[in-house]
């Protein structure tokens, strides 16, 4: 089983006194390949090859692709701006819950943006060896929901018009559940679920419009042996409880500067979920030196030690101008690192 | 002061039908309006700020309280207006150019109305010129937020277009920016959340009082 694969990764690396290392990076990619975030987003060869250069030049244990929270809500048809170099956003249209059934069957297998991020995956298959796990991304429900009806409505709507909500994020979900098995069939071994929107909730909301929902990918996902990680940029503090209660392996959690307190989350989650993070991706790793950013990561790296279920990774996405030489400082000194008394 | 339990509840709840119809009712007789705003409305709103602050309510409770407040307010904005019922000062709030992110200046701009301010709303996607503009209309505080990394910057245009006109204070806050920032750019004061932005707003009403 690739699932345990991974976990079993992680205990044996703690076992020899190591990490795995893991940066949310993929937009550095295309800045090393000369292309656009445009043409990462819409020709999976350019993406391929754009993570295919962060593979040789860092890596990492586990390959994660371009950060695109646009992919679900464009197949479905919303309006969907793609700036040259930055990432695809989804604008606010105007959306009413009573048209919940008005929305598209859609087949998202035989979309083209859809296709090319699996061909992603497809390709990394063939040009990776089994050292590298390939990650992909999906939206969360909620925060596709959010990405239809708008980010205040949603939250509004959550106590305002709770059914209308569950059956927009009901309709959500049947997408990203396709969108995963299409993902998995590519190749993806673990499935990464996006849900920023949802930091904003309190934590009975939260579970309701987002963490079951995400149980329902969670439980696909392991059937087939694929392991799931609930990844929600912010503060998510109080939500720690209700993410792993969704049955996901792993939690990939923000910087401290966005509130976080990384020792009190590992004393809260159990041994047999996996915790990623957190260093800040917009801190001393983008502005920095690599010897701020190596002291940054022994701080994160040291104040867990005592827990085998950790994964030095990045808070979020590095931006793409994030310099070469702070990544490559981030891979060294997670690399590099023993844990005490092991 | 007296105050409305009722009226408060139906705020903390949010409960929109519930407001208009006290204030609606409040209104055909001839209650004393003011005194709901200030005793009961206002209150009630502090109350559901300090909640949001201590993280007992979230994001969606916090805007549809609001938006009962709002309702309650724009029933009785024509008789405040007549009755020459003075706000607190007058206060421009919007987000930086380049970015879209609205719900936390929504947040601030409601607890500001709230506490009986009067609010000048530029919306999202601001430049310096919009500010500028909502100075000349006769705001003293300009209130910026930003939420993305890359737009946070601009807040530093802002508060160099106010420099020379140090009777403006320039405020900022949002998810990305810190203390250190603000003090970096030499904003005047940097707001943590929508309840911080009040209590900065009265300190700098208050001191110039
Ligand atoms: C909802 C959301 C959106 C919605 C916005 C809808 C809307 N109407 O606002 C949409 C989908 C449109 C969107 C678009 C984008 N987003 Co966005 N978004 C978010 C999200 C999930 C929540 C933000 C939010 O509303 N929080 C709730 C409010 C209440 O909090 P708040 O704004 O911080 O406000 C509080 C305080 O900060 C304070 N406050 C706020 N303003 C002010 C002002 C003053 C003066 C004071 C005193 C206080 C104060 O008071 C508020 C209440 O307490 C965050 C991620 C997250 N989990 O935080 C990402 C996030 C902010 N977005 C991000 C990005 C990158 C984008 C996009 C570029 C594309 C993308 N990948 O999503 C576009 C940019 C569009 C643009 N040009 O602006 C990044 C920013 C990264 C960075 N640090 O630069 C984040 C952090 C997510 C991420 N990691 O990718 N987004």
């Amino acid at each position: 089983m690739q699932n345990l694969d991974l976990k079993s990764r992680v205990q044996h690396t703690y076992e020899k006194g190591e990490r795995l290392v893991v940066p949310l990076v993929g937009m550095p990619g295309l800045k090393m390949i000369g292309s656009t975030i445009k043409l990462g987003q819409q020709n999976y060869r350019i993406h391929a090859e754009a993570l295919q250069a962060l593979i040789e030049h860092f890596a990492p244990d586990i390959v994660f692709p371009l950060m695109d929270l646009s992919v679900e809500a464009n197949a479905i048809g919303r309006y969907t701006l793609f700036p040259i170099d930055d990432t695809a956003t989804v604008p606010h249209v105007a959306f009413h819950l009573d048209h919940v059934d008005m929305l598209p069957k859609i087949d998202i297998s035989a979309d083209t943006r859809a296709l090319g991020y699996a061909k992603v995956i497809e390709l990394l298959r063939h040009s990776t060896d089994d050292t590298v796990f390939r990650a992909a991304y999906v939206t969360g429900p909620y925060t596709l929901a959010a990405l239809i009806l708008g980010a205040q409505e949603a939250a509004q709507s959550i106590i305002l018009e709770p059914q209308g909500l569950h059956a927009l994020t009901e309709y959500c979900n049947g997408i990203i559940k396709d969108y995963t098995q299409l993902l998995i069939e590519a190749g993806a071994q673990i499935i990464c679920v996006l849900e920023p929107s949802a930091s904003m909730l309190g934590p009975d909301h939260f579970l309701d419009f987002s963490g079951n929902y995400v149980k329902e990918l969670a439980d696909l996902c392991s059937q087939k042996g694929i392991a799931t990680v609930y990844h929600i940029c912010g503060n998510t503090m109080h939500l720690i409880e209700n993410m792993v209660k969704s049955g996901v392996n792993g939690l990939s959690l923000d910087s401290p500067s966005s509130g976080m307190d990384l020792l009190k989350v590992m004393q809260q989650v159990p041994e047999n979920v996996l915790v990623m993070g957190n260093l800040n991706p917009v801190g001393k790793i983008h502005n920095g030196s690599p010897e701020e950013v190596q002291a940054e990561v022994l701080e994160v790296l040291k104040s867990v030690d005592s827990y085998p279920n950790f994964i030095l990774s990045t808070g979020c996405d590095l931006p793409k101008n994030t310099p070469e030489k702070n990544i490559h400082a981030f891979m060294h000194a997670g690399r590099n690192y023993r844990i005490a008394n092991n | 002061m007296a105050r409305n339990e009722e009226l408060v509840n139906a705020i903390l709840k949010g409960d929109r039908n519930n407001v208009q119809t006290i204030m609606q009712k409040a209104i055909e007789q001839k209650q004393d309006v003011v005194q709901l705003l200030d005793g009961s409305m206002i209150p009630a709103m502090r109350e559901i700020g300090e909640r949001f602050s201590r993280n007992e309510v979230y994001v969606p409770e916090m805007l549809i309280a609001a938006r009962a407040m709002q309702a309650g307010l724009t029933l009785i904005e024509p008789i405040l207006a007549q009755s020459n019922h003075k706000s607190l000062g007058k206060i421009a709030v919007g987000t930086v150019k380049g970015d879209l992110h609205d719900i936390g200046k929504n947040l601030v701009a409601i607890m500001l109305k709230g506490a009986g301010y009067e609010v000048l709303d530029l919306g999202t996607n601001c430049s310096v010129d919009k500010y500028a503009e909502a100075v000349n209309a006769g705001v003293q505080i300009v209130m910026c937020s930003a939420l993305l990394t890359t737009t946070m910057t601009y807040m530093e245009e802002v508060v160099k277009h106010f420099k020379d006109t140090p009777e403006v204070k320039v405020v900022i806050g949002g998810a990305p920016v810190t203390q250190k920032y603000a003090d970096s750019i030499g904003a005047h004061a940097y707001g943590r959340d929508a309840n911080e932005a009040v209590k900065i707003v009265e300190n700098i009403i208050g001191a110039s009082a």
